[in-house]
């Protein structure tokens, strides 16, 4: 019961702050400059995206999802809320066609759409390196909200592949919260990365003409004079962090 | 080009449901009770399932299976209610079922240990919940979508008042998706035929990613601003109220049925925190 009221607290005082952003950026307007009818009509495209290439992905056998391209195109070049809404009717869409499993993961989406919107807006999509940062931030921000649901909705073994991986350190001796942060931890920046990689190969191929039709088409304006070293070091701190992370996170969780 | 301004014009009535060929949702005609419902009552029936399979006593989860299995057969939809359950929903539940009762921790009562793995009745009850929960949700899901077109209830809410953009968004991904795979499966053929390797190494594999996505991506993003200016000149921003086509029925007992399910769903979670 404790548990039970503590956990209903966290979960009111989330989803008062988020109802406390909205009604903020509804009211000075934030939201609606970004909602455009070029935004309008890229959404479902970006959405056909998201579903079309994750059914490549399967063709290729690659071992990541990839099924967020679109979301965070529309998060980049169309803002936050736009990728918001893009991140969770994707999930809508997919549970209404492919399989109903899809819907609650909708928060997830959304965040992810959200991520990129921010990170693109404070300049972090501009060159290849930056992008690596996003991918990353997106990845810490999906496992934050995809961990809950998982444990909520799923009891921590969902039905997908990475919860060998749940099972494997839940039989290590560690919680059940420790297990799917990590679990998530690892399966996420990789395809985060990979997603927000292929993202801006898109926006990079894209003219400046076309980006500027959408809201946000400056937040994608490429940086002049990229070197491969500052990419390396990127990857190779994202390693480590990723490292570091799975051996630090059991010891925060308790175990 | 003309057949793009048919294509055009199709993306932006709304309200086409009964012309337009949507072979890719779940939708089942029928003449039945759940068919005969308002949109929005069967969301409303689904949610408060959900709300009595997560929020209320642990017990309700799996006395809800039994009921959901015969609003299948209620709603005439058994054969493919079936069918998906038993291509998507059985395959998942089971795999959570076992996966769950053998690894989760904080089991008492050891019922038989099978080499490395110990199984207690604590996990077996705790995984039967989790999964008689999922199953009610996606159950009570896929019910919805086989007995609901999907521009019906975006027909319906857009009456009530969601802005019209979000019906739009709806109806015509559901339209373009199908092409897009289309477009997909041609630009496979078509890279393939020009000798992408897309099945040996890994690296390879890796490597065609790009010149898969690249074309299909493109080609797409280049009618967006056609499409567009097609559907401002329209009036998509129009603030003024749509006129629908198409009249949903909503009927007295659909309203009364949406209040009792609204009332339950507050009886269930009240007396749930007040008696625990």
């Amino acid at each position: 019961m404790e548990i039970l009221t503590q956990n209903l607290v966290y979960f009111i005082v989330v989803i008062a702050i988020m109802v406390l952003l909205f009604v903020w950026a509804y009211i000075t307007k934030r939201m609606q400059k970004d909602f455009s009818t070029t935004t309008w009509v890229l959404i479902p495209v970006a959405i056909a995206i998201n579903l079309t290439i994750g059914q490549i992905v399967l063709v290729l056998k690659l071992p990541v999802y990839l099924d967020s391209i679109g979301t965070v195109l529309v998060g980049v070049i169309c803002g936050p809320w736009a990728g918001a809404l893009t991140g969770a009717l994707s999930n809508i869409i997919a549970g209404m066609i492919l399989d109903p499993g899809w819907f609650p993961w909708f928060p997830v989406a959304a965040a992810i759409g959200a991520t990129a919107g921010v990170m693109a807006n404070i300049g972090y999509f501009k060159n290849w390196w930056k992008v690596v940062v996003t991918g990353f931030v997106i990845a810490v921000v999906a496992t934050i909200v995809g961990t809950p649901i998982a444990i909520v909705v799923y009891g921590g073994i969902s039905a997908s592949g990475s919860s060998i991986i749940t099972a494997f350190l839940l039989e290590t001796g560690r919680s059940l919260l420790a297990s799917v942060l990590t679990t998530n931890f690892i399966a996420e920046p990789l395809d985060k990365i990979a997603t927000s990689l292929l993202a801006f190969a898109i926006i990079d191929g894209l003219s400046a003409r076309y980006l500027s039709r959408f809201p946000r088409g400056e937040n994608a304006a490429v940086e002049k004079g990229q070197k491969t070293t500052q990419l390396v070091i990127a990857l190779v701190v994202v390693v480590l962090l990723i490292l570091f992370g799975i051996f630090v996170l059991p010891s925060i969780t308790g175990g | 080009m003309c057949r793009r301004r048919k294509y055009l014009l199709l993306h932006f009535s709304l309200q086409v449901r009964f012309t337009m060929n949507l072979d890719r949702s779940f939708y089942v005609p029928a003449k039945s009770i759940l068919h005969s419902l308002n949109p929005l009552t069967k969301l409303t029936l689904v949610f408060a399932l959900i709300s009595f399979a997560f929020f209320s006593f642990p017990w309700m989860a799996p006395v809800l299976i039994l009921p959901v299995f015969i609003m299948g057969f209620v709603g005439k939809v058994q054969k493919q209610y079936l069918n998906v359950f038993a291509k998507l929903i059985l395959p998942a539940i089971g795999f959570m079922f076992i996966m769950q009762s053998l690894f989760l921790p904080g089991g008492e009562t050891l019922v038989f240990k099978f080499s490395i793995f110990d199984i207690y009745t604590e996990t077996i009850r705790t995984a039967f919940l989790t999964v008689s929960r999922i199953f009610v949700m996606i159950s009570s899901f896929t019910l919805l979508l086989l007995t609901t077109h999907p521009s019906e209830l975006m027909s319906d809410l857009t009456g009530r008042g969601l802005p019209g953009q979000f019906a739009y968004v709806i109806i015509s991904t559901l339209q373009i998706i199908p092409q897009m795979q289309a477009k997909a499966q041609t630009i496979i053929a078509a890279q393939r035929s020009r000798g992408l390797d897309t099945q040996s190494t890994f690296r390879k594999r890796v490597g065609a990613l790009v010149p898969l996505v690249g074309p299909l991506v493109f080609g797409s993003l280049v009618e967006v601003e056609e499409r567009a200016i097609a559907i401002e000149a329209r009036g998509f921003t129009s603030n003024r109220t749509k006129t629908s086509l198409y009249e949903i029925p909503d009927s007295s007992f659909d309203k009364a049925l949406r209040w009792v399910l609204v009332l339950l769903v507050i009886i269930s979670i009240v007396s749930r925190i007040w008696l625990s």
